[in-house]
């Protein structure tokens, strides 16, 4: 039994056509399906149905669906989730396309969070059989598949507990005040063996700071950079390397502002990973090892 | 329609050329002042335009310059377009800075100049 990975992220977008524009053509995404101001996207190296959802009107975070190993799971993560006291509701086959049965959790976090197993199978690219690397005719950063999601919350520690009670994810790394006085002002959970599958620092309940896709290597990294020079993506800090994780990273903008992030690198996480802690006086150098500081748009700006 | 943008508590002015932001503008002339994503989703950008009209270039959501806000003059000057001449007023104590004399004393002297 286990949440397996982050499945999708369901967004905001203020103009589909340009948002699409920016997940494909610059993504290199590729459209599965579309209608009423809607469209379903996935990465090259993904084989489920899709793993963004873009819908018409405002901006910010819709909804995050993790996929979980068996069926009979869901029904212990909704009893867990009622135990310790969110709002869950079952959704049905059909609510969410191409989606089967779930269940719907509203978050301390005030996110919705869907669990689900069974969701249309379309395969990557490449295939199975004597697949190649990568696909020939990727276009733009031709990301491989979604990482992970950071999302803000008022109370970091409830939603971290929840995360590790309910939902089995352990915590990878943590950022406290002082350790003198401690509270928690960021957590990085795993419910695989990489660095984070959902992370959280303090700031307004319901709101998203970023969602990754994860690319091969540091090289990828930059050749994305590249390409949102030529794409006139607005860049919000990078190419450099995050102190927790370890990943190397560029954040940039959509289109109508949601924050994304290309990622790589980063260790392995096994169950038994000792969890590292970073103090707020050296947060600077966990966010940004290499800058060393918070910009002011990066801890500011979240849809 | 291209239009010059004064700031009007700080006694600058830059010229916005036709079709361009008024953050662009700023930006291009070696200015600079409080800005996030500049794709019209965060808000921080948001001024206040004191006189004249600008037009937001694409979709704004409601969710972050209410309709409220604009009706008190508020824009986001990473998607709003000046129609023409328009006095602003940067809000919440943000101060327009100029971060690169070498482009904005060689974009903007002329127009200064005028001005003067």
């Amino acid at each position: 039994m286990s949440v397996m990975r982050m499945g999708y992220v369901h967004i905001r977008v203020t103009d589909v056509e340009a948002a699409k524009k920016h997940y494909t053509r610059t993504m290199g995404m590729q459209v599965v399906a579309e209608g009423d101001g809607t469209a379903y996207l996935k990465c090259w190296d993904e084989y489920d149905h899709h793993s963004v959802v873009l819908e018409e009107g405002g901006v910010g975070l819709v909804k995050l669906g993790y996929k979980v190993e068996t069926p009979e799971d869901l029904a212990t993560y909704e009893k867990r989730a009622q135990k310790f006291g969110a709002s869950v509701s079952r959704m049905g086959k059909g609510e969410n396309l191409a989606v089967g049965d779930g269940v719907r959790i509203m978050l301390p976090s005030e996110h919705v969070l869907e669990l689900y197993n069974d969701i249309e199978y379309l395969g990557t690219e490449t295939g199975t059989l004597n697949p190649d690397p990568w696909p020939r005719d990727g276009v733009g950063v031709s990301a491989p598949r979604l990482d992970h999601a950071l999302l803000t919350a008022d109370d970091v520690e409830t939603t971290e507990r929840f995360f590790q009670e309910v939902l089995g994810f352990q915590a990878v790394e943590r950022a406290i005040t002082d350790p003198a006085d401690p509270m928690l002002i960021g957590t990085w959970l795993s419910c695989t063996n990489t660095p984070h599958d959902i992370a959280y620092v303090k700031g307004p309940n319901g709101k998203l700071h970023h969602f990754a896709y994860a690319m091969e290597d540091w090289n990828s990294i930059l050749r994305a950079g590249d390409i949102f020079s030529m794409d006139d993506v607005p860049v919000d800090v990078g190419p450099t390397r995050h102190g927790i994780t370890r990943g190397g990273t560029i954040y940039f903008f959509d289109p109508s502002g949601n924050r994304n992030e290309v990622f790589c690198g980063g260790y392995i996480v096994y169950p038994d990973f000792p969890t590292i802690t970073w103090t707020a006086d050296q947060l600077g150098k966990g966010i940004f090892y290499i800058q060393r500081e918070l910009n002011e748009r990066f801890t500011s700006v979240v849809t | 329609m291209s239009g010059r943008v004064t700031f009007v508590d700080h006694g600058v002015t830059v010229e916005a050329r036709p079709g361009e932001t008024i953050l662009a503008a700023v930006c291009r002339t070696g200015y600079f002042y409080r800005y996030g994503c500049r794709r019209g989703g965060c808000g921080v950008c948001k001024a206040l335009v004191v006189d004249g009209t600008v037009t937001h270039a694409a979709v704004v959501a409601d969710s972050v310059l209410t309709p409220e806000e604009a009706a008190r003059g508020l824009c986001l000057t990473c998607r709003a377009v000046p129609n023409g001449d328009i006095q602003l007023r940067l809000v919440d104590g943000d101060e327009l800075r100029c971060v690169s004399p070498l482009l904005a004393g060689a974009l903007n002297r002329a127009l200064t100049k005028e001005i003067l």
